[in-house]
């Protein structure tokens, strides 16, 4: 077993073998699964030879690929947390490096100036847009969770004849793109109606967290609806029968039975709502006039920086960072619901 | 909400004098309803939201689209004209700063020829903006969820920081690559030119600009396909594996014969969703190159519409064009992948 192999232990090979053909060579002949035959040999050969230390672990590999295969695994998952997460670094740096210095940052800051993060609410009111947008996402996360959970119990539990096309409808919906809604929308949110004076002033729904939560919960208002028509369907018929016989109503039964029953799953589709909203850019960006007081959302305030004050970098990334930590609070604390949504909701449509 | 009505009358008539207490003429008709009819009532909530910002609208871009743009006088649209309006955007005559499509063809090789330049028309920036993002995202994508599948120490971090970028906000992405890209702040010009692939400015060339849209979307959205990749992976059988090792099937045939066409169908449905999404681009090249340097369709949208030539048809017109690009895509989709096992629905 160990024949075909040791040859390669030879100075001039090992050098060919420390590149990717590694997993390979030390595979093929190891398909049969003679591991702990050739770890026996693999340390009586060492003791005898005097090797580096990189020759040794290649050596070792070859006799036993699955240390190669946990090498790649873990070169793989550096590599990925590298990618993903540098961004996010090199914004930080870009934030704390003191205005007019700001070339040339690589890995570390040029200079140090946590100020920036406070600056970013004295230059523009900051903080205002991120209370629209968390208005703007909640309130679409409600609407969209008390009208998906309506639907998602009639699809998920009652027979009815149109049932598959009513439910394909509400798949095409997601597929169309934002832009082929946007014209009209835009006409109807800047016309004046006479029953929305009172409220918004002068009658139009342009410039109010309206305009942005009608369109956004109805554009991710199908996710929601599959994802709670997943849960609701698999809470047992008993189960509700028995509220039902207890003198509940059809509508009590679903909140108080079959809602509670599926917390996680309202939960799923909540974050899922909520990230979707807070992260949309298309209707966001056109339904206000961009202004704090005209329920403008966090990208406005963000775009702000790039527009108005051009070279503010370290104050653009500063305010990066900081519209990020919502999201990335919620992803730490509900990734595995993010995780079960997405992969629910998709895999169902 | 009538959740409060304990004592309803379920059965029958005996309890109706109950309801004087809690319940009224709303929740007894409610609860005399066929099963179909209350999953009616319970849809029609859902289905008005849908239809005021979904259904009317789409009727209404189409039926804006067929009249002509009208760029003086108090009306904003002219008169009816057909399909003229699309036959102008297909044939590159349009009143739009950039071209949907602008082709001729000749009898020569390569028999076609390009009005403007390939990375100026919208449709073949959005298209190849789709196809290449999408290739690369399910490569890495299945990258990462091989990687989340395996059991370690601290994989609950690693999937937090995979996730992450793809709940960044889109114009925090944006603004994050304009910053990489910015020659005075970020190093990736550098990189860029030292790896010869960037001009000296590439926030403002077409086709640096397409590189860096194409390395921002990859960036944020190969973790969704690394999700729903993951979830097909998990859903394999581990006693395949051992089957396939104790008959000695390579890591490289396990993943072929075994792995791979049981993910297939979640993978599609991945490729599918992330094709649309990528088909809709607009905010990322907003907030980063902007659409003048890489005009995605739903720029042409939003440039008509508020470029103030009042071309609102034309607008029109372009959005469900976008539209039936889209769902000519979706039907390739399915038609091709149909028979797939387990389907796209």
């Amino acid at each position: 077993m160990t024949d075909p192999i040791s040859p390669r232990d030879d100075h001039s090979t090992t050098a060919s073998n420390a590149g990717p053909t590694r997993p390979d060579g030390g595979n093929s002949t190891r398909a049969d699964g003679g591991e702990t035959q050739s770890r026996v040999f693999l340390e009586d050969g060492d003791a005898e030879l005097d090797r580096g230390p990189l020759q040794r672990w290649v050596d070792d590999s070859i006799k036993n690929p699955d240390k190669v295969y946990r090498a790649m695994f873990y070169t793989a998952a550096i590599f990925f947390l590298v990618t993903t997460l540098f961004p996010f670094y090199w914004l930080l740096m870009v934030a704390l490096t003191p205005e007019g210095q700001l070339s040339d940052i690589i890995l570390t800051p040029n200079g140090f100036n946590p100020g920036a993060f406070i600056e970013v609410f004295q230059t523009i009111p900051f903080h205002w847009y991120v209370f629209n947008s968390f208005v703007i996402a909640t309130a679409s996360t409600v609407l969209v969770l008390v009208v998906g959970s309506l639907a998602g119990y009639a699809f998920g539990r009652l027979e009815f004849p149109a049932k598959v096309p009513l439910l394909l409808l509400v798949l095409v919906i997601s597929f169309f793109p934002p832009a082929a809604f946007f014209i009209p929308l835009n006409d109807l949110f800047n016309t004046s109606f006479f029953i929305l004076e009172p409220i918004t002033g002068d009658g139009t729904l342009y410039n109010t967290p309206g305009a942005m939560v009608l369109p956004l919960s109805a554009i991710f208002m199908p996710l929601a609806i599959f994802i709670l028509t997943t849960f609701y369907a698999q809470i047992p018929d008993g189960l509700e029968d028995a509220a039902r016989v207890e003198g509940t109503t059809r509508l009590g039964a679903l909140f108080r039975v079959i809602i509670p029953l599926s917390a996680p799953g309202v939960a799923t589709a909540g974050v899922l709502t909520f990230i979707a909203v807070y992260n949309e850019f298309f209707f966001s960006f056109l339904m206000t006039d961009g202004q704090p007081e005209s329920w403008a959302p966090l990208l406005e305030g963000i775009l702000a920086y790039q527009g108005q004050y051009e070279v503010l970098y370290h104050l653009m990334a500063a305010a990066s960072i900081i519209g990020v930590i919502p999201v990335a609070i919620l992803v730490i604390v509900a990734q595995e619901k993010i995780v079960s949504g997405l992969t629910a909701g998709a895999l169902k449509e | 909400m009538a959740t409060d009505t304990d004592g309803e009358a379920v059965i029958g008539s005996e309890r109706r004098s109950e309801t004087d207490r809690t319940g009224n003429a709303v929740v007894n008709w409610m609860e005399n309803l066929s099963e179909a009819a209350y999953a009616y009532l319970l849809l029609i909530p859902a289905f008005a939201l849908l239809a005021l910002i979904a259904f009317y609208p789409l009727i209404a871009t189409f039926i804006t689209s067929l009249r002509a743009d009208q760029t003086r006088g108090a009306e904003p649209l002219g008169g009816f004209v057909g399909i003229d309006n699309y036959v102008d955007i297909l044939t590159g005559n349009a009143r739009l700063a950039r071209q949907f499509i602008d082709v001729a063809f000749s009898t020569s090789f390569p028999f076609v020829e390009f009005g403007t330049p390939f990375l100026q028309q919208a449709l073949f920036v959005t298209i190849g903006f789709a196809v290449i993002s999408v290739f690369f995202e399910t490569v890495i994508g299945f990258g990462q969820a091989y990687v989340l599948d395996q059991e370690f120490r601290g994989r609950r971090w690693v999937r937090v920081a995979i996730i992450l970028p793809w709940a960044v906000p889109i114009v925090i992405q944006g603004m994050i690559f304009f910053l990489l890209f910015q020659p005075e702040v970020g190093f990736g010009t550098e990189v860029g030119q030292w790896l010869g692939i960037f001009g000296p400015n590439p926030l403002a060339d077409s086709q640096d600009a397409f590189i860096i849209i194409l390395v921002a979307d990859i960036w944020k959205s190969s973790a969704f396909m690394a999700l729903l990749i993951l979830a097909g992976l998990q859903s394999v059988d581990r006693s395949l594996y051992d089957v396939a090792r104790v008959a000695g099937a390579t890591p490289w045939q396990r993943f072929k014969r075994i792995t791979l066409p049981l993910v297939l169908p979640a993978l599609l449905v991945a490729m599918l969703f992330r094709t649309m999404d990528a088909m809709r681009v607009y905010g990322l090249i907003e907030s980063s190159v902007g659409c003048t340097t890489v005009p995605s369709l739903t720029c042409l949208v939003v440039e008509a519409m508020f470029g103030g030539t009042r071309i609102y048809a034309t607008a029109a017109a372009v959005a469900f064009a976008t539209a039936l690009v889209i769902g000519l895509i979706i039907s390739v989709y399915v038609v091709f992948f149909r028979d797939t096992e387990g389907g796209l629905y």
